[in-house]
């Protein structure tokens, strides 16, 4: 079976290759949001790097800032302070059109809520975003291919949403994200609208992704899919606090 | 998939939606085609007018239409004058004149009697018989022409209501300053009957020789016409010919068909411009409300994809061409269909205006002409665009992150 992100792509070092700068790093993310009863501050000075081939969850009570910070990784949403770059490139400085290129061939994105064009077949959906990267027609063909049977979808090409399950279209959801070969797939609560048989799919799905050499940084309240990372790092009110020991930022430095 | 595929596939998931805008857009478009058709149509139907008629130059004594100013006097001599300038391929003097039928036994019409030589034949088309006789008056072995009775062409309605035929006699007594007169009744011999295009469904109309009419008039010598028509040379044109005959003859007045047009939308048909232009900015008006709510609900009811296909990294530019696009559909699928509708329309109350007394019964109100295609086409993608401003401005200025999690939350 085809990896989406296969090691011999030649696109970049792998994991521990040393010279090459981390996919994400964020230092000192503070994300305020001016409300009529006040600013609200949803991140308060979060820092975090993110190596090639790492997986990461993020955990914690519901309005922390787990989304705000995704948000600020995936380049959807500017800090109010801090600084993020994407393979060593300030994204303070990228044009609107820039983040979206990023946005359209580094990363990729997984909604809790699918978000997938209901009048598009599976097959489609998982098309369209090489399209607009301008892939030619029979890489995007291959490449959709490949995907939907990664996914286990092979046999779904033709159906649309509607016609899906609620997991099926999570699945379909990934194969979109993976679709440009991101160099990182950011998932905000993907199991959280699935019952938890078929959340565990997704979880092996995420897992076999991350195996495979992309990068993934997930938010999640399902502890399974939270203990499969490499990394799970808890949030409080805005604040990245201690780390599994596993593999703190701590540890990670030290051996560096 | 290209903006257009996907903008299709948009519009298709609520084809009810769809199907309404595209109705509402033929319906409105229909109407903006009509107003089109109406804006110039007199002018284009008179214009027409005047060139089947093969003289593209008229010449009168006066600015006024033919018969309400003075004629032009010595007719024949400004006729042979203006025939002689290089400009000037043929001319053809007119006289336009009343008469009333004298039918024994058979209630008098009065007519509009002309008189001109067959070569003015563009005014009339035979349409049963013959055209009046070239060269009458050089009869050879025959009797003088006047003694036999003269020639005449009859129009349809002439022929319809006294039932005449080709070789059917007409007795008619001419009216000297719009009055029934005491010269007595002259016999024409119906040689054809013909389609004038100048003659309105009520009136009858009927031509003769110049000589016939003035034989019919008393046999006085006068030697006047209404209207002199006059035919350029090719390589001149019209305009060349109407400056030499300026320039030869000052007291008369000679305009080109061109001229003749622009005077009447300047005064008489500008009337129509007028109503076209409110009722098309109207009509416009509301395509533009339609397909801006339309577009306006759908794109409201689709931020949540919007910003996730902005997170996925689509450009806010194909963001915004998808919607363009989908108003161009709808509007484009509407504006096709309206064309069919508004030429049906068109007919129809083409129809209904037609029925007004004393219109030449070629004139129309609704002429197409191809540039109004464009114009249609052009207005109506105008329109598609601009109503598309708004919901295009919502997804361009929609904030990506914040929309993302609204959907999760509610
Ligand atoms: N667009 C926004 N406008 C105002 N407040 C926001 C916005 N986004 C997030 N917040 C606030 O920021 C805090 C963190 O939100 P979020 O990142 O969505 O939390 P989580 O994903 O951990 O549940 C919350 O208090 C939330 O109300
Ligand atoms: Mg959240």
């Amino acid at each position: 079976m085809n990896p989406p992100n296969t090691p011999d792509d030649g696109r970049r070092p792998t994991a521990g290759a040393g010279a090459a700068p981390p996919i994400v790093e964020a230092a000192g993310l503070t994300k305020v949001f001016p409300m009529p009863a006040g600013p609200v501050v949803a991140l308060r000075g979060v820092s975090l790097r993110d190596d090639s081939g790492e997986s990461i969850a993020i955990t914690g009570p519901s309005g922390c800032g787990k989304s705000t910070l995704l948000h600020l990784l995936g380049c959807v949403d500017t800090p109010t302070e801090g600084s993020l770059a994407i393979e060593g490139r300030d994204a303070s400085r990228l044009s609107d059109f820039e983040r979206s290129r990023i946005r359209l061939t580094k990363i990729g994105f997984v909604f809790q809520r699918f978000f997938l064009l209901p009048m598009l077949t599976a097959w489609e959906n998982v098309e369209l975003p090489q399209s607009e990267a301008g892939a030619p027609k029979t890489a995007r063909r291959a490449r959709t291919r490949e995907l939907l049977d990664y996914v286990g979808l092979a046999d779904r090409a033709g159906h649309k949403p509607s016609q899906l399950s609620g997991g099926e279209m999570q699945r379909v959801a990934i194969a979109r994200a993976l679709a440009n070969r991101p160099l990182l797939l950011l998932a905000d609560e993907p199991t959280g609208e699935l019952d938890e048989a078929t959340g565990e799919q997704i979880v092996e799905l995420f897992d076999r992704v991350n195996r495979d050499g992309t990068t993934l940084v997930v938010v999640t309240h399902n502890p399974i899919l939270a203990n499969r990372a490499r990394r799970v790092l808890p949030m409080r009110s805005g604040r990245l606090i201690m780390e599994s020991p596993a593999s703190s930022i701590v540890a990670r430095e030290e051996g560096a | 998939m290209t903006p257009l595929g996907l903008a299709w596939r948009s519009l298709s998931r609520e084809p009810v939606h769809a199907a309404l805008g595209v109705c509402g857009v033929a319906a409105v478009g229909a109407l903006l085609f009509n107003m089109l058709l109406l804006s110039r149509g007199l002018l284009v139907s008179f214009k027409d007018l005047l060139d089947s008629v093969g003289f593209d130059v008229r010449v009168m004594a006066s600015e006024s239409l033919p018969t309400l100013g003075p004629p032009v006097e010595h007719a024949t001599e400004a006729a042979r004058a203006i025939r002689a300038l290089p400009e000037v391929e043929e001319v053809v003097p007119m006289r336009i004149g009343r008469a009333f039928t004298a039918s024994a036994g058979r209630p008098e019409i009065a007519i509009i009697l002309v008189g001109c030589e067959p070569r003015g034949r563009g005014a009339w088309r035979i349409m049963s018989g013959r055209n009046l006789s070239r060269g009458q008056k050089d009869g050879g072995g025959l009797p003088p022409v006047e003694a036999r009775a003269p020639e005449i062409v009859v129009s349809k309605n002439l022929a319809k209501a006294l039932g005449l035929e080709p070789g059917s006699r007409l007795r008619l007594r001419a009216a000297v300053d719009g009055g029934a007169s005491a010269i007595p009744a002259v016999e024409f011999r119906v040689m054809g009957i013909g389609e004038f295009a100048f003659e309105s469904t009520e009136e009858a109309t009927a031509v003769t020789t110049l000589s016939a009419l003035r034989l019919a008039r008393g046999g006085t010598d006068e030697d006047e016409a209404d209207l002199i028509l006059v035919a350029s040379r090719k390589k001149h044109g019209a305009a060349a010919a109407v400056a030499a005959i300026q320039g030869l003859r000052p007291d008369l007045h000679a305009f080109s068909n061109e001229q003749l047009v622009s005077r009447f939308s300047r005064t008489d048909f500008s009337y129509f411009r007028q109503i076209s232009f409110v009722l098309s900015s109207i009509t416009l008006f509301f395509a533009f409300l339609l397909v801006a709510t339309l577009l306006t609900v759908s794109v409201n009811q689709r931020f949540g994809e919007v910003a996730a296909l902005r997170a996925l990294g689509f450009s806010r530019r194909r963001i915004v061409t998808d919607l363009f696009c989908e108003s161009l559909l709808l509007v484009g699928a509407g504006g096709i269909l309206s064309l069919p509708i508004g030429a049906v329309l068109a007919r129809w109350l083409d129809t209904i205006l037609r029925t007004m007394p004393g219109l030449p019964v070629r004139l129309h109100f609704f002429v197409f002409e191809p540039r109004v295609f464009m114009l249609h086409a052009t207005l109506l993608a105008f329109t598609g665009l601009l109503a598309a401003a708004y919901p295009v401005y919502l997804a361009a200025r929609l904030p990506i992150a914040a929309t993302l999690r609204q959907e999760v939350v509610s």
